[in-house]
């Protein structure tokens, strides 16, 4: 167990190509309207795990969080211990594969040294034996990666949320959603919970390794704030009041989670993955047809969807930005 | 990161028995091979005699050895060709490209004691999750019946590492494995047979009779239940404005694939609920052992690796 500063050969954070938010942002539309449905897709690359610019920025204030209110942000259950190992092994391998420059492993046996480039951190561990970590596997290496992580366990036919790093929820709490089921877990949602959440939980037991699945989810967040914590309503919701017509293009962001599913075969758990990407409306409305698009599906939307996201408040402010920017941008003979 | 497939060396091939072989697959050099859980079958597929044939064989070894898969085939008299072409053309230091794991046979979670019942070559999954229980501690008993035990696969593994757990019951000898075993179990004991579909059912039906809860009773089918004579009949796909024809030798699965339909589908044998799909219009005929009586009734979906038609149309929304 050691955290050292070495002096390592490669050069890091440069190697992250600063490219702009709006080029590389998950935009999650291509239609004009929506609706909560099994949304899921086979995720072809087989990855969980994307390194952003805001790397360092957002591991960082992960691990303030962690250290800030711990059970707030990690909740396990003992038996989980195996799909934790299970979790940390995929993750290093794909980190080190994917991402030679930032991340290594290198392995005598069950000897491990695991080394964050980025952060110019190196780690020796024997695998499997927890102790000589200085966390839980899943809490050691989600402090290494920008995406939420949650462990669902599936068990007597049933699926079970049994562990989770989760620092930026949108809206939903860890601590009270641990040891739940999928239906349960899901309750507080419309429609989805009394139409769809069963099928859905069908489908995920049904779900093979080899064939990993992805979708996202979106919502609106006001301020750049990714930790959102159910806990903590009172600190970010109350900022939905300082919502102006002049200044909702700073102030509210299309938050999108880009989520991934895996089926790990060891212990037949399933590893669920968030990344959430923040983008202010300002910066989106620089990309006309997603503007556009957004515009639609903001119009098109049911009442039910924008109370429970939380912004039935500003919806018609909302709505009347985003059709006076297109219209803006149509005069001046757009930007397409 | 998760690939679509897997590549594996055949290390190894032994005669269990005068027609169980016993392959060894390993990782190729400097790769590694996921881990897998108590239960767990493979996928497997080889060309034998110009065709290409799809085999799930579970893994019969320790899930706590890394980078090896075991697999114990039994050349079936009735073999459709899948055991005769593993028997007759796989070589030691053969490669293969193989499904990740799979599991649709897991052990309960919350079973205080589990009951295994295999007949013949059904007892492969029972080594996976025996090696298991055993590592953790939990109880469990089998009861496992063969021919003598000169033909039974994995006799000397099973009574080196459990031979406090296993009872061996052979028809040589006029020992006969009864149901009845099954009475006078702690609380909280879950059952599970593997074997020939005659066996599994009347296990099945037993433990029903005995007080077993539903959810306390698994089993794993190799073949397809045999659900009485299979009609031919019609499907309209709406969304590809197909029609086809599914005969009474094909799976309306077989026809879709066919058709260069991207249909779902793992198990094909109507266990596993992968090639679920919703029926638009028509009278299913099922015969799949995943949807619950209640959902055969109230759902207007199918499972078409196994399931037909009543009704001499059937419309599906593909
Ligand atoms: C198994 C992994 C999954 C986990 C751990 C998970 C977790 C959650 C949680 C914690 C919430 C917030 C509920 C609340 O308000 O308290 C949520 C919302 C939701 N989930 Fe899931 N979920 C999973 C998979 C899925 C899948 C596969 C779908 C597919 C349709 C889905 C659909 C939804 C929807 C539609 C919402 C409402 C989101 C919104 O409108 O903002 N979930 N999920
Ligand atoms: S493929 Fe498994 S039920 Fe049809």
């Amino acid at each position: 167990m050691s955290a050292l500063n070495e002096d390592t050969t490669h050069s890091s954070v440069s190697l992250i190509t600063p490219e702009p938010l709006i080029k590389r942002f998950p935009f999650p539309f291509h239609e004009d309207s929506y609706r909560y449905s099994n949304n899921s897709r086979q995720l072809e690359s087989g990855l969980c795990l994307e390194v952003t610019p805001e790397y360092e920025e957002e591991v960082e204030e992960k691990r303030a969080l962690l250290k800030e209110n711990h059970m707030k942000c990690y909740q396990s259950f003992s038996h989980t211990i195996e799909a934790q190992w299970e979790v940390l092994d995929m993750i290093i391998h794909e980190l080190a594969e994917v991402y030679p420059d930032y991340f290594s492993i290198e392995k005598q046996g069950d000897q491990w040294t695991f080394s964050n480039h980025l952060l110019k951190e190196q780690y020796s561990f024997t695998f499997g034996a927890e102790n000589t970590l200085p966390a839980e596997p899943l809490d050691f290496i989600g402090r290494h990666v920008q995406e939420d992580l949650v462990i669902v366990s599936q068990r007597d036919q049933d699926l079970y949320m049994d562990a989770g790093q989760v620092c930026f929820p949108a809206n939903w709490s860890l601590v009270f959603d641990v040891g739940m089921t999928f239906t349960e877990w899901h309750s507080p949602v419309p429609v989805f919970s009394d139409k769809l959440a069963a099928k859905v939980r069908d489908f995920l037991m049904r779900m093979e390794a080899g064939k990993p699945w992805t979708r996202y989810n979106w919502t609106l967040t006001v301020e750049h704030v990714l930790p959102t914590f159910a806990e903590d309503f009172d600190l970010w919701a109350p900022k939905k009041d300082k919502v102006t017509k002049e200044n909702i293009g700073e102030l509210v962001h299309l938050r999108v989670e880009d989520q991934r599913l895996f089926r790990l075969p060891k212990s037949n758990s399933i590893l669920f993955s968030i990344h959430s990407h923040l983008i202010s409306l300002k910066e989106l409305a620089e990309n006309q047809v997603w503007l556009e698009h957004f515009r639609n599906i903001i119009d098109d939307l049911p009442e039910y969807i924008a109370e429970y996201k939380g912004f039935s408040e500003y919806k018609p402010l909302l709505s009347e930005w985003l059709t006076d920017t297109l219209q803006k941008q149509v005069e001046q003979g757009g930007n397409v | 990161m998760q690939t679509k497939s897997l590549q594996v060396l055949v290390n190894r091939i032994e005669d269990e028995t005068t027609n169980v072989k016993s392959f060894t697959l390993k990782s190729l050099k400097g790769e590694r091979l996921p881990g897998f859980s108590p239960g767990s079958h493979i996928t497997t597929n080889i060309h034998y005699k110009g065709e290409k044939l799809e085999r799930h064989y579970s893994i019969a070894c320790d899930p706590s050895v890394s980078n090896q898969y075991v697999l114990g085939i039994r050349k079936s008299e009735t073999s459709r060709g899948g055991s005769e072409g593993w028997h007759q053309m796989i070589k030691e230091g053969d490669l293969l490209e193989i499904s990740y794991p799979k599991n649709h046979f897991p052990l309960s979670f919350r079973a205080r004691k589990h009951l295994f019942f295999a007949a013949g070559i059904g007892i492969t999954p029972f080594i996976e999750m025996m090696f298991y229980l055993k590592k953790k501690g939990i109880d469990f008993d089998l009861h496992y019946a063969a021919k003598s035990k000169e033909l039974c696969p994995f006799y000397q593994l099973i009574t080196e590492n459990f031979p406090d757990q296993s009872h061996f019951y052979f028809s040589s000898s006029n020992r006969k494995m009864f149901p009845q075993l099954m009475k006078d179990q702690p609380i909280g004991t879950h059952v599970y047979f593997c074997g020939p579909e005659s066996m599994v059912k009347q296990f099945a039906a037993y433990a029903q009779s005995a007080g077993y809860p539903q959810g306390n009773i698994h089993f794993e089918l190799f073949s397809p239940p045999d659900m009485g004579p299979a009609s031919p009949f019609n499907v309209k796909l709406l969304k590809s404005k197909k029609e086809i024809h599914v005969c009474e030798k094909d799976t309306l699965l077989d026809v879709l694939l066919r058709e260069g339909i991207d249909a779902p589908y793992s198990c094909k044998v109507g266990g596993c609920g992968s090639c679920l799909l919703e029926v638009a219009d028509g009278i299913v005929d099922h015969r799949d052992q995943f949807l619950t009586e209640k959902e055969k009734e109230n759902l207007q979906v199918i499972l078409p690796c196994v399931s037909r038609a009543k009704s001499a149309n059937l419309m599906l929304d593909l």
